[in-house]
């Protein structure tokens, strides 16, 4: 009788979907500190896109302007500035040897960026289309609440959802750790750990049968692995970026001195990260028992480094955890993880 | 726009065991976990993850997890609508919603709605409450398993409007989505309204003036300060204690006229500065500047700060509901929400801190009998954490722990147990006692004398300075509320 009712809903579900599916263009957006990803579904396939959060400004000649032009590199004007933005920024910060400017920090918008808003308007423009019908729903990424940067997040969230409101959406947010285990743990029913290590910070998320029952970020990511790298090895952020992305391997001794930094703040990210995991875990009133042990799921563009999810690991076997944990897992695509969370997310508020 | 890719398929991964419990030379600051262990699966829980299993679709399984536990907790709002705690928790333990509390009313995608507040606590009254649990219980085995029962409310019963399925949020909880103006100041004004920037319209078509606000406020080492304050401190919250018809259509005419009837009375007594109405209409009553007749004989401590009968030094703001069965019945969702904008509001303009927006019921005393609870207005089931407030439940109840009161077997009657600051309130004076060298009922009495003085104290000072005395002697001085 029981079961009878549950598989109801069940065919219920799956007729929905599909109905959606051949109806409706419902977009996921990972609204990221380093990347925007874009990601939704043409009938069976998922299609993802993705274009770097940042930019460079550069003084405005009518030669450059042309060059930009005919290599079809994304730029607008301001004032007495070509301001470059998207992927190229980083091809061109290298060629200037130039830091890159992020129009986002530590996960939300940059209030100290005078132009932070524009170019993500601009990049947003280049990504997301208008919405072909009433009620499109299109869900984006937010972080974890935190102390004292509440009403930033309720500023950049209403920012974006008014943008994309304004795109014709019925716009909604997910929390980034949420989205990471709706891509990555459909198999275990949306039950386990969802970690987003990004630019700006880390988000992370428990939940059990797709509800969220902690959720929590550090204002801790690539960014500032980059910077405080940089400082230590006398180099720009962009470059060591640039390098970290190229050949970094945590799983095998540094060979020089720009390793062995990067080894050192990965090092401790992870161990924030772990420690603040247990912590959350440890001092959360209403955490159910799980009946299984739970998955981790890591994602990001910070995660991606070859050897980060044993280092992860090896760091969460140091302490005993409050909870039991089965494995610790990459995503399967960690940089469009968050994108096609939100865009189950979009599909499931249709 | 966006250029097609497909994910790459991760390959098989490692497993992490469970760790051992010793713990590294310069670990965290925490205690070291217990060795995790593992529960039995629910029943309901496991079926869920049997047929979820079964569904490749991972938008379509989210949406079948999520509308079975949303048929959940249809059922569950239905059960917490039962008054009597002992048969709400039997009815829970026996549909096994005890055991998936931790899964119901959190569907928000960013997880914020059930940080704010708890499951949606719609609560029936009398007669209809009781048919409703005598109904619950004779079905309550065959509704195991079975979707969310169709409960009708009777004539009398008072609900919030339930949310539409795929509701993100709590029934009684209105979403916390959208731009709001960092400060609110005034838009509009008229002779018959007012309406501010964060949304609240008030309706001042009906104030009436009081005798003007001064109050004095007492140091706990020092004593009664010399200071007269004219400005607000704290916000006191109210039930009307009126008639509660159900919203209905067919009730429109008893809606009306009861709110009206109750407006007359409010004025005639100046009772309260705002009444909420059951449709969220926000009435100011009593001119701001004015006291109003609403705390009587009460007590409430912020710090060193402490306030003796806060007619004077705290707003009043009234629910149009009434308390029944040990708890106010459900405010509507209407007045929820006016009731979040007004709060907002007078913090912003009186600068009241978290902590000073509390419930009559956990100031109200009895000065004669050294009770606290003489009302029980709100005294459980005030949805602090949703406004914005410190949960004042949590709160040491100042009259215990200052002035020793406690409370009687009619106060457990009604209330079943004391809210847990009168716990807390108990244990520090208990531990203070020992540190004295007392007992603790030789303590109580030092600290009720210490009461008394205080409001001797107070008569005094404002005898001196009429008319402000009129409420300040115990019993007979309070102006009733």
């Amino acid at each position: 009788m029981a079961n009878d009712h549950l598989w109801k809903v069940a065919q219920e579900a799956e007729e929905r979907i599909n109905e959606l599916a051949a109806t409706s263009h419902p977009l996921g957006v990972d609204v990221g500190t380093s990347k925007i990803v874009a990601a939704r579904r043409q009938g069976k396939e998922l299609q993802t896109a993705s274009q770097l959060n940042a930019f460079i400004p550069v003084p405005y000649s009518k030669f450059t302007e042309k060059t930009l032009t005919q290599n079809a590199i994304s730029y607008y004007k301001d004032g007495d500035e070509l301001v470059i933005f998207g992927t190229a920024t980083e091809h061109f910060a290298n060629m200037f040897n130039a830091e890159f400017r992020r129009p986002m920090a530590d996960g939300l918008l940059n209030s100290k960026e005078r132009l932070g808003w524009p170019v993500i308007e601009a990049i947003l423009q280049m990504m997301i289309p208008k919405a072909r019908a009433k009620d499109e729903v299109l869900a984006f990424s937010v972080p974890a609440a935190s102390d004292g940067r509440n009403s930033a997040l309720t500023y950049h969230e209403a920012t974006f959802r008014g943008y994309f409101q304004s795109l014709g959406y019925n716009a909604i947010a997910i929390n980034e750790g949420l989205a990471v285990i709706f891509a990555e743990l459909e198999s275990e029913n949306f039950t386990g750990i969802g970690i987003s290590c990004g630019g700006g910070m880390c988000n992370v998320a428990l939940s059990f049968l797709s509800i969220p029952s902690i959720l929590f970020s550090i204002a801790k990511g690539g960014d500032f692995i980059d910077q405080a790298v940089g400082t230590v090895v006398n180099e720009h952020a962009t470059r060591v970026k640039m390098m970290k992305e190229e050949s970094l391997d945590l799983s095998k001794a540094p060979k020089d001195k720009l390793e062995k930094a990067l080894h050192i703040y990965y090092q401790d990210l992870v161990e924030e990260l772990v420690g603040s995991l247990r912590r959350a875990i440890s001092r959360a009133e209403k955490l159910p028992k799980a009946d299984r042990p739970l998955p981790i799921v890591l994602a990001g563009g910070t995660a991606k480094p070859k050897g980060f999810r044993e280092m992860f690991e090896r760091t969460l076997r140091a302490e005993p955890m409050p909870i039991e944990v089965s494995e610790v897992k990459l995503a399967a695509d960690p940089l469009t993880a968050t994108a096609r969370g939100a865009l189950i997310a979009a599909m499931y508020e249709k | 726009m966006i250029a097609g890719a497909k994910a790459p398929d991760a390959g098989p991964l490692p497993r992490v065991r469970p760790h051992a419990t010793t713990r590294t030379a310069g670990g965290p600051e925490e205690p070291a976990p217990a060795r995790p262990t593992l529960a039995r699966p629910d029943p309901f829980v496991a079926r869920l993850e049997h047929v979820s299993a079964r569904i490749s679709d991972p938008a379509a399984k989210l949406r079948f997890l999520r509308e079975s536990l949303a048929q959940k907790e249809a059922l569950d709002e239905r059960v917490q609508a039962v008054p009597v705690a002992p048969v709400r928790h039997l009815l829970q333990r026996l549909l096994g919603l005890d055991r998936i509390q931790h899964l119901l009313h959190r569907r928000d995608l960013q997880g914020t709605a059930a940080d704010v507040a708890g499951p949606a606590t719609a609560r029936v009254s009398g007669v209809a409450a009781l048919a409703l649990v005598l109904a619950l219980a004779a079905v309550a085995w065959s509704l195991r398993t079975a979707p969310a029962p169709a409960v009708v409310p009777a004539p009398g019963t008072a609900v919030v409007p339930a949310a539409a399925p795929g509701s993100p949020a709590p029934a009684t909880v209105p979403p916390t989505q959208g731009v709001r103006p960092e400060r609110i100041w005034l838009v509009e004004k008229s002779a018959t309204h007012e309406l501010w920037s964060n949304g609240l319209r008030i309706d001042t078509s009906l104030v009436v003036m009081g005798a003007p606000r001064a109050f004095r406020v007492f140091d706990r080492g020092r004593g009664l300060q010399p200071e007269v304050f004219t400005e607000p401190v704290g916000i006191l919250f109210h039930t009307s204690e009126s008639d509660v018809w159900p919203l209905d259509a067919g009730f429109n005419e008893n809606l009306r006229d009861s709110t009206q009837r109750l407006l007359r009375y409010l004025r005639r007594n100046t009772t309260y500065h705002y009444l909420i109405d059951r449709f969220g209409r926000v009435w100011r009553v009593v001119d701001e500047g004015s006291k109003a007749n609403h705390a009587g004989n009460s007590v409430w401590a912020d710090g060193e700060r402490v306030f003796l009968n806060l007619n004077h030094a705290f707003l009043a703001v009234s629910f149009e509901t009434r308390w029944e069965g040990g708890r106010a019945l459900p405010i509507t969702e209407a007045q929820f929400a006016a009731g979040r904008l007004l709060t907002d509001q007078l913090r912003q303009r009186h600068d009241i801190p978290p902590q000073m927006a509390v419930a009559h019921g956990l100031a109200s005393v009895n000065p004669k009998k050294r009770l606290i609870g003489h009302h029980v207005d709100w005294a459980r089931g005030f949805p602090f954490a949703a406004f914005g407030l410190d949960n004042a439940y949590r709160v040491p109840s100042p009259a215990v722990e200052l002035f020793g009161f406690g409370y009687d077997d009619e106060f457990l009657r009604v209330m079943q147990e004391p809210w847990p600051g009168v716990r807390l309130a108990e244990a520090k004076l208990a531990r203070e006692a020992a540190a004295a060298g007392l007992t603790p009922e030789a303590l109580r009495r030092q600290r009720q004398e210490l009461y008394d003085a205080w409001i001797a104290d107070q008569v005094r000072a404002d005898e001196a300075r009429t008319p402000v005395a009129e409420d300040t002697a115990p019993g007979a001085g309070a102006t009733e509320d």
